[in-house]
């Protein structure tokens, strides 16, 4: 329910003007790109030591230390459904800083670009409560010939066992 | 300006105020005769309808103005106290405590007339068939007679052309001019905020002309404690000086109407002086500032006989001081303060970190600079952490009261004994400690104590005794709620618990009485054969350990059936920065608490006995559990089974476990850290805090593991 009100919401704010620009940075789980709003990101770090945090959700990777705050990381791959995150020099943590659950780090694969896109060039996806990764997507852009699937984020940190 | 900047200072007066009241008519059912308590009453109940007329709540005033009248005619022995009438007295508390918090809420103080207590008022004054006068027509016509002292006043006040004309218009259409002067009680702590409440009580009236000094000056806090005004007005002189004295912190106003002739001298006088002023430019001002001040310690001397006398009144009243020399400070301030300290320290331990990592030649220069730090941040916290305290007395003041409605409600009879409300805690904590203690001294009032007729039987002393002790010890401070009743009837509770289902039978011949009594913890639980309105609805117990266990405290009770109980409850000093004992399991880092640790013992494998399928071990005597870290939190860790363990003993209440861990680290200062709002609550694990590489640590909450 809750889900379903954001997106509704973040859709009437962001996507009425036709030629609005939005910048998305695209960042690449496996083999699929990802935009992100760039409003929400706070900041991009390195891959660094993670402390785990036991008896959470799988998800949850545990907590980092940046600049004297404390933040949990999750893994958008494993709450995609996906592999579990292999660790590469490519990976970073994308910081997001979020209305309701404060600041949370996804771990990504790699960070390729910043794009921007004109408010035509996305297309608004109707939400779809049964397929779970398509739950985390909340829209699709046009960019250079390509596609981009551009992740709903409130959905994507959304703790599912405390819904 | 506008009254509203003012009314946070209201709202804190009248709080004060209020309690003050509360604890004054408390003493005044004790001791009727008590002229020290009447007076204090009557002076608190006088600042109130002050201030509330100031700032345009009028029902406020109406309710106030009564029952000054009451204390006045008390004051003059024409009533005598009744308990009938300490009862409707603390009813128009309650009142006046619903119109502050309208206040507060609203910034309005609502539309309850309270007429039925405003009638009850004017019975006990027609009880006597004599209806007082207000205080403030008493004020007036000693005003007048005493006038003579006003010569330094607002007679030396100097007027200007236009100001003359204006005061001669006035005469000619008939207005009144009065000279006032105003004195401002010498504790008064924002001078120009009384000043400015006086100018508006007296431009309901009528027309300020001339101030001295200026209200520039005035605005700016540029005065001793009196100024003078002339002002024009309608009103009788006497309404005039009322609504001046109305306002707070006011030690005396006098006035005098000036007739058209002292307005002639007026003029010349000051004609003189400009001459004066002509040949002389520049040593004017300060002449005048001399002749003011020369003004002023004059009428200070006069007045100083009642000031003295009044200020041995003030000596009885608590938590008043005369000069009070405290800053408010925002508390979101004193959390930056504190942010920065924190970030001091981890700064701190970085270094300490990099230089240990290092070799050890050639640092001791270094290392002595990093004492020095230490030294220094460890202060500075502490004084930080001191800023932040403030004495319980703020919550538990209200206590009495309650107790004697309490007493009142369940007609029984008892007597509330507090020590140590100067023992301090952190401010977060003092704000949310009050509800807890509520219901734990409702529940001593209500299940604890017994009836009359069976306290006689048990030969105990009729009135029922309730204590509040509140004491430091060590890193914590602790507050005991004990009573002199009943005590916790443990079979009953056992009995209950099963009738409930809460536990089985087979469970309950097992469980040890301390065991039984913590089920009166658990929600909606409740041994009251009776459900009162003040408790025994089966909230509360719960409520008050979650309440506590939030602010990292504890709660634990000791009872003995026909004798009482004791409810103990341990709260940390300071909730952000602690010691703590640095452990590794497996390759993870974990903090414990060093008020938790008892001791850290080497323990050998023979030494682990096996009791119902757990590892525990004898410690001096007591049998102790042992709790395998790496098992509870899913660590991977190598377990050889010749070797042996180290445990870190923890106590919780008369409770203890040993937590098996591989390695110690040392203790170290932790700045705590919550684990973020998207992590919500862990089990085990009561937040998290950095180390001196940058790296997160995991705090453990030995409580949750026991």
């Amino acid at each position: 329910m809750n889900e379903v009100r954001v997106n509704e919401s973040a859709a009437g704010r962001d996507y009425r003007d036709d030629n609005e620009t939005i910048q998305f940075i695209v960042i690449r789980l496996g083999d699929e790109q990802y935009g992100i709003d760039i409003k929400y990101i706070d900041n991009i770090v390195r891959m660094q030591h993670i402390t785990r945090v036991p008896k959470v959700a799988d998800y949850l990777k545990g907590v980092i230390n940046l600049r004297g705050e404390v933040i949990p990381v999750i893994s958008i791959r494993i709450k995609m459904g996906l592999e579990p995150d292999e660790i590469t020099k490519n990976t970073r943590i994308i910081i997001l800083k979020l209305e309701q659950q404060g600041n949370v780090g996804i771990v990504v694969d790699e960070v390729k670009e910043v794009v921007t896109l004109i408010t035509a060039d996305i297309e608004k996806m109707a939400y779809d409560k049964k397929e779970e990764k398509i739950g985390y997507i909340n829209g699709i852009g046009k960019f250079d010939g390509g596609l981009i699937s551009l992740l709903d984020l409130n959905a994507v940190a959304l703790d599912k066992e405390n819904v | 300006m506008d009254v509203n900047q003012y009314l946070e200072i209201f709202l804190d007066e009248t709080k004060e105020h209020l309690q003050n009241l509360n604890t004054q008519i408390l003493e005044l059912e004790a001791d009727a005769e008590n002229m020290d308590t009447i007076n204090e009453i009557f002076r608190a109940a006088h600042s109130l309808k002050g201030m509330a007329g100031t700032m345009g709540y009028k029902r406020m005033q109406a309710l106030t103005h009564d029952m000054e009248n009451v204390f006045s005619e008390v004051r003059t022995g024409n009533i005598k106290v009744k308990p009938e009438m300490i009862d409707v007295l603390f009813q128009c508390l309650d009142a006046l405590e619903e119109y502050t918090n309208n206040i507060m809420t609203q910034a309005d103080e609502g539309t309850n007339d309270n007429e039925p207590l405003i009638r009850k008022l004017n019975d006990i004054l027609d009880e006597k068939n004599k209806v007082s006068s207000s205080d403030g027509d008493d004020i007036a016509s000693a005003a007048p007679s005493d006038h003579g002292a006003g010569e330094e006043g607002f007679r030396s006040v100097k007027l200007n052309d236009t100001e003359n004309k204006v005061l001669r218009e006035a005469y000619k259409m008939g207005r009144n001019v009065y000279g006032v002067d105003i004195f401002i009680e010498e504790s008064c702590l924002l001078k120009a905020a009384r000043a400015f409440l006086v100018f508006k009580a007296i431009e309901e009236k009528g027309e300020v002309i001339v101030s001295s000094p200026s209200i520039q000056d005035i605005e700016d806090e540029k005065f001793e404690f009196r100024f003078s005004l002339i002002i024009v007005s309608e009103a009788s002189l006497d309404e005039v000086i009322a609504e001046a004295s109305y306002v707070s912190e006011i030690r005396e106003v006098k006035a005098a109407e000036l007739k058209l002739e002292d307005i002639a001298d007026y003029g010349e006088c000051d004609n003189g002086h400009e001459k004066e002023e002509h040949e002389a430019d520049t040593l004017v001002p300060e002449a005048k500032a001399k002749a003011v001040s020369s003004s002023t310690v004059s009428a200070m001397a006069e007045a100083k006989p009642a000031e003295t006398a009044r200020q041995s009144d003030k000596k009885q009243i608590p938590g008043k001081p005369v000069v009070n020399r405290t800053v408010r400070v925002d508390i979101e301030k004193l959390d930056v303060l504190m942010n920065l300290v924190s970030e001091l320290i981890i700064a701190k331990n970085s270094l300490v970190s990099v230089t240990t990592s290092r070799e050890q030649n050639d640092s001791s220069g270094f290392n002595e600079q990093i004492e020095y730090l230490e030294s220094v941040t460890t202060n500075l916290h502490e004084s930080v952490m001191k800023v932040r305290m403030v004495p319980i007395e703020s919550v538990v003041s209200k206590f009495p009261r309650m107790i004697r409605d309490l007493s009142k409600s369940l007609n029984k009879k008892m007597e509330l004994y507090m020590t140590g409300e100067e023992t301090e805690l952190d401010r977060t904590v003092v704000d949310e400690i009050g509800d807890p203690l509520m219901h734990l001294l409702r529940n001593s009032a209500d299940h604890g104590l017994e009836s009359a007729g069976i306290r006689a039987q048990r030969g105990k002393p009729a009135v029922g005794s309730i204590y509040l002790d509140a004491y430091q010890d060590g890193n914590n401070v602790v507050i005991e709620v004990r009573d002199d009743g009943n005590g916790i009837d443990v079979e009953s509770v056992r009995n209950k618990a099963i009738e409930r289902g809460t536990i089985s039978e087979d469970q309950a011949a097992i469980m040890t009485e301390k065991e039984i009594i913590d089920l009166l913890f658990l929600p909606s639980f409740s041994t009251a054969e009776i459900v009162t309105d003040v408790s025994g609805r089966g909230v509360g117990l719960d409520v008050v350990r979650s309440k506590i266990e939030a602010l990292s405290g504890e709660i634990e009770v000791k009872t003995k059936l026909g004798e009482g109980s004791t409810w103990i409850i341990r709260l940390p000093l300071t909730l952000a920065i602690i010691q703590a004992l640095m452990v590794v399991v497996g390759n993870e880092k974990y903090a414990i608490s060093l008020g938790s640790i008892q001791t850290i013992e080497d323990i050998a494998p023979g030494d682990i006995k096996l009791v119902q399928n757990k590892e525990v071990i004898q410690l001096r005597g007591t049998v102790t559990p042992l709790i395998r870290l790496s098992e509870v939190l899913d660590i991977e860790t190598e377990h050889k089974a010749d070797e042996n363990v180290i445990a870190v003993i923890v106590r919780k209440g008369d409770k203890q476990a040993g937590l098996v861990v591989n390695e110690l680290m040392g203790q170290q200062e932790i700045v705590i850290k919550s684990l973020g709002k998207y992590i919500k609550q862990v089990k085990f694990i009561s937040g998290a805090t950095i180390l001196g590489d940058g790296e997160v640590a995991l705090i453990l909450d030995a409580n949750a593991l026991i």
